[in-house]
């Protein structure tokens, strides 16, 4: 195949793909809002997904926060202004490190694992026996997982916030010598109700789009073990660059309102 | 309602692509009431392909497909989804949820349609296992069991919401001689009692002169071929080549 030719393959490609996520999108969004929801499911789907993800989520930002610390302590000491470590890490971390380190995270291993067990599904045939069983595998297999994630992923980011918002406090009293209600208090201090709804905010959008990637590229792969191997390293791939585009566009919309 | 002697699957002109491979060109079959068709043809000539169309699982490129008297390519998807519960689908390695017990996937369709308590869905479970030879399995987990044991159960799954069409996908692939024949036996018995329509996709000469009413052999993405067994083993050619290596001649 020619360059040109090689070029246009991938590229519809490309545009099939985001075509398939958009679709699935589209149909996921009508079935969200609309019942029969299966409780049971998204409660499992939940423990899951969120419950057992609240380690990676806490100990990730633990030390985002205390790395974020000693990094910030460092620079502010060059302008004598060590003392608002508090405001500069709490607000770092409600923003913008909290929802974006937790859905990269998170997403990864969440995502990742959904890819692997629709794609099992869809190449055993399990999510054809399903349609010909007169079910839909959208509201049965993936409206569950993205409930769970739309309820999970911010409740797993204000979990990180806390962590991340302690780890700053453990090495601002263990290595800067400020009382923990000192941190705090300058944690708190510039921190508005809307700083944290904005990070919260950005972990919804998040948790669709993880959600809807490692979905359709599950029910999408192809040709068995090679093929679910294949979709789970794309979703990973997918979800990371995802959420890092997503990030920006979210902060510029938040920032203008 | 199904007139009697309206076929109960009427397939015209079907034809399906993938890309620039074409699978099937121009495909017709009809197939009467209770009466058991066997789809015959070698290994990539579409058989699978064809039967997906059967219950909508794969929308044709073009052609037409009746299913009990409605045109799949003219229903809406809850019509489809509506007419599924009457058109059962056998899978070729069973297709049985990994995540669920025995019990638990023969349960599946009557959860999610028949709204039966949790007594009577158990007590149907345990009927439909007992009648595929399994009974007492239903705590077992699908990756507990033996291929021939994952087929009757996909079978007990299959039956039951009383289905009026049953397709079958390569029912006997990867068993042993003595379980593809008891899974054949099986068919046989299920096809007698239950009085519902057949369409069995194979490549086993054996499940088709056990089973088969007509067989249709399928070569170069058309039926080229419509008869009884001893019909086929008489005939010229790939057919009569592939009924005779299969073991069955025409005295038979």
């Amino acid at each position: 195949m020619s360059v040109f030719g090689r070029i246009y393959d991938l590229t519809w490609r490309r545009v099939r793909h985001l075509g398939g996520v958009a679709l699935l999108g589209r149909a996921v969004a009508r079935r969200l809002v609309t019942p029969p929801w299966d409780g049971r499911e998204i409660v499992r789907q939940m423990e899951a997904m969120a419950v057992r993800s609240t380690n990676l989520a806490s100990v990730i930002a633990l030390f985002t926060g205390m790395v974020l610390s000693l990094q910030t302590a460092y620079t502010l000491a060059a302008f004598g202004a060590k003392l608002y470590i508090g405001e500069v890490v709490g607000l770092s971390l409600v923003r913008e490190l909290g929802p974006v380190l937790t859905a990269l995270m998170v997403g990864g291993r969440v995502g990742s694992g959904i890819t692997a067990e629709l794609g099992s599904m869809t190449v055993s045939e399990q999510v054809e026996a399903m349609q010909s069983l007169g079910s839909d595998p959208i509201r049965k297999l993936v409206v569950p997982r993205i409930w769970a994630l739309l309820v999970g992923l911010p409740l797993l980011v204000v979990l990180a916030d806390i962590a991340g918002i302690f780890g700053g406090l453990l090495i601002s009293t263990w290595e800067l010598g400020l009382t923990p209600g000192f941190y705090l208090s300058h944690v708190l201090r510039l921190m508005q109700f809307g700083d944290f709804l904005s990070g919260l905010g950005k972990s919804v959008f998040f948790a669709f789009a993880i959600g809807l990637i490692a979905s359709y590229n599950g029910l999408s792969a192809r040709g068995g073990a090679d093929g679910v191997g294949k979709a789970t390293t794309d979703t990973v791939v997918a979800v990371a660059i995802t959420v890092l585009v997503l990030d920006f566009f979210l902060t510029k919309l938040f920032l203008a309102l | 309602m199904t007139p009697p002697t309206a076929p109960v699957l009427e397939v015209r002109e079907l034809r399906k692509s993938f890309g620039a491979h074409t699978v099937l060109d121009g495909v017709s079959l009809a197939v009467a009431p209770c009466e058991t068709v066997v789809v015959l043809g070698g290994s990539g000539e579409g058989k699978s392909v064809f039967l997906k169309h059967l219950n909508g699982l794969l929308r044709p490129d073009g052609g037409s497909v009746r299913v009990l008297d409605r045109e799949l390519s003219e229903l809406a998807e809850d019509d489809v989804v509506a007419l599924r519960r009457r058109v059962s689908y056998i899978f070729q390695h069973g297709a049985l949820f990994d995540s669920l017990t025995v019990g638990e996937n023969v349960a599946f369709p009557l959860r999610e349609h028949a709204r039966l308590g949790d007594d009577d869905v158990a007590g149907r479970v345990a009927a439909l296992l007992d009648r595929v030879g399994l009974g007492g399995t239903e705590g077992l987990a699908p990756a507990e069991l033996s291929g021939g044991m994952r087929k009757r159960v996909a079978l007990a799954r299959g039956l039951a919401l009383d289905p009026e069409v049953i397709l079958y996908d390569e029912p006997t692939a990867g068993l042993d001689p003595v379980t593809g024949v008891a899974i054949s036996s099986l068919i046989g018995e299920v096809t007698r009692t239950t009085g519902a329509t057949s369409l069995v996709v194979t490549h086993d000469i054996a499940v088709a002169a056990k089973l088969a009413d007509r067989v249709a052999f399928l070569s170069g993405g058309r039926f080229v071929f419509t008869g009884t067994m001893a019909e086929a083993a008489q005939a010229e050619g790939r057919l009569g080549e592939f009924v005779r290596a299969g073991g069955f001649h025409a005295r038979e």
